[in-house]
């Protein structure tokens, strides 16, 4: 694990960028969100795909590609929240004012 | 907490990009990403001690393929392999070296190269064997065939070291170690290399022993040429030592009376036994031909050439190899010479002076037996009376003034008549020759000096 990040920390923090950038806006974006019943859907396929990859059972090069995909994933998905939360945070603060 | 929840229903978008991305580095980080798991594994691998090693990387797998010297040394090998950081899973091929039975190691040498084929230990004692056989025959192509096995004797490798060394000393031929049996065959570079080799291998290591030596040595070669034209004895090749030098030297020197001798022998080992015992009677031999070639090759001896007359030819053929050393071989290809032109009295006392002036007739010391060392004088004397077949020879014996003149009387005649059976036997006719003994009274020297005494010791032919 901390050999793919070094090895890919590029990569990872271009996901982070990203999910930091994705989060900002989803706060005020006001387009159409996932449904809450995909949304668990989407979570159990992704804790299938984390099952998978932990017990390593897709071998080779497409069972590095699921633990790159899933790092990158994580990766996203916490710059997403802690984009969103700053969002949320910068909105809170300049709403009083 | 719900609003959380709201934002992350709107997070998807940025998945199309980040699945863009994740085809991005895969594209182009896998073939680096093995490249440097597969340095990794091999620097992880470097101390260990495996034999075909192969590793191939797929994603973060790694192939791992080895012959292990040891099921210890096999564990170990593929833990550090596991214990590589980025190594997912290791598909374990290794295996054990197998295991030799007998442990057959060989080298075997031919014109232009060495090659050591059979089963090394370990890769590090197969190449100290390998740089031991370039180091030891320097210009000599050295091939490997060496495959690893496990089963090796205890010392194997000092065993081969030897082995290796003796290699050195073989024209061709071939050395092989079967569990601790040592086998030789083939041919030593060198007279004395045969020797050399079994001398080292006294040395073999503690548990080894020597099944077949079969190292053979190249003859040993001893040559005598008398050439009539330029009145020579030549002498090539070789001697035991120094001592037997001299000897077949001052042999030689007796022999032929009037050669002039050619000394081109070399001492060096490995002569068969009792070369000494065969080589000064075969000479002899030779000095009784007008022409001839003696060839000593091992325990075989080869005379061959034309005697002066029918009897020295059959008594040549006849009497020697019988007092030759155990194991001796005597061939003789012996013809006659042409008799040569008769020719009157007076030429044949000419020869016959001349004859006497380059060498004499010798005695056993105070006794009337002909030295065989004056066999090819009295050869030449018998050729020469052949030449005259009318004239009437006396036989004169002479002595010095030395003891009492009825001994010196006794002596001279009894070798006179030494000398005249000779001739006889030789069959020339008896009623040619008489035999006169004149003691002390005839001197041609004087009787003070061991050298005038030694002139006066004599046998002359007078035509008469």
């Amino acid at each position: 694990m901390v050999y793919l990040m070094t090895f890919h920390w590029s990569w990872l923090l271009a996901s982070l960028l990203l999910g930091l950038a994705i989060g900002w806006i989803a706060v005020v974006h006001r387009g159409q969100g996932v449904p809450r019943r995909t949304s668990w859907w989407l979570a159990g396929l992704v804790a299938a795909l984390v099952a998978v990859a932990l017990a390593r059972l897709i071998p080779g090069r497409p069972g590095y590609w699921l633990d790159l995909a899933l790092l990158m994933f994580a990766s996203y998905l916490f710059g997403c929240a802690v984009g969103s939360w700053l969002r949320a945070w910068a909105l809170s603060r300049d709403a009083p004012a | 907490m719900q609003e959380f929840f709201k934002w992350s229903s709107k997070w998807w978008p940025g998945v199309i990009p980040l699945v863009m991305f994740w085809a991005i580095a895969a594209w182009t980080s896998t073939s680096p990403l093995e490249t440097d798991l597969a340095a990794r594994s091999t620097s992880a691998l470097k101390d260990t001690v495996l034999d075909k090693r192969r590793i191939a990387v797929a994603g973060r797998d790694v192939t791992f393929a080895a012959d292990a010297f040891s099921e210890d040394g096999r564990r170990s090998a593929v833990a550090s392999v596991e214990a590589v950081p980025g190594v997912r899973l290791v598909n374990d091929e290794t295996r054990l070296v197998p295991e030799a039975k007998p442990f057959v190691w060989s080298a075997e040498r031919d014109v232009v190269r060495v090659t050591v084929g059979g089963n090394a230990p370990l890769p590090a004692s197969k190449g100290r064997l390998l740089e031991a056989a370039r180091a030891g025959l320097a210009g000599v192509e050295v091939v490997d065939q060496m495959n690893m096995s496990r089963g090796a004797p205890p010392r194997f490798e000092n065993a081969a070291l030897l082995l290796l060394d003796q290699i050195g000393k073989l024209k061709d031929g071939k050395v092989t170690i079967s569990d601790n049996k040592v086998s030789l065959s083939g041919m030593a570079r060198d007279l004395g290399g045969r020797e050399a080799i079994a001398a080292a291998l006294k040395n073999l290591p503690e548990g080894f022993s020597v099944a077949a030596n079969e190292i053979k040595a190249p003859p040993y070669i001893f040559q005598a040429y008398k050439d009539p034209v330029a009145v020579t004895l030549t002498l090539t090749g070789y001697v035991p030592d120094n001592n037997v030098h001299a000897a077949v030297a001052a042999a030689a020197g007796r022999k032929f009376f009037s050669e002039k001798v050619v000394d081109n022998l070399k001492a060096s080992v490995g002569a068969p036994g009792g070369f000494a015992g065969a080589v000064v009677p075969v000479l002899g031999a030779l000095s009784r031909l007008s022409t001839g070639t003696l060839e000593v090759s091992d325990r075989e001896v080869k005379l061959s050439g034309d005697a002066l007359y029918d009897a020295a030819a059959a008594q040549i053929r006849a009497g020697l190899g019988k007092d030759f050393p155990q194991g001796w071989q005597f061939k003789a290809d012996i013809s006659v010479k042409p008799a040569a032109a008769p020719v009157d009295a007076t030429v044949c006392q000419q020869l016959f002076s001349d004859l006497l002036a380059k060498g004499k007739i010798r005695f056993e010391s105070g006794r009337a037996t002909i030295d065989p060392d004056s066999a090819g004088l009295l050869d030449r004397l018998v050729e020469t009376a052949l030449r005259c077949p009318t004239a009437n020879i006396e036989i004169a014996g002479h002595t010095d003034a030395d003891g009492e003149d009825a001994f010196n009387q006794t002596l001279s005649e009894k070798r006179a008549q030494a000398v005249t059976d000779y001739l006889v036997k030789a069959g020339l006719p008896a009623n040619r020759f008489t035999a006169v003994g004149y003691g002390s009274s005839q001197p041609v020297a004087s009787n003070d000096t061991d050298q005038g005494k030694a002139q006066n010791r004599r046998i002359d032919f007078v035509v008469r």
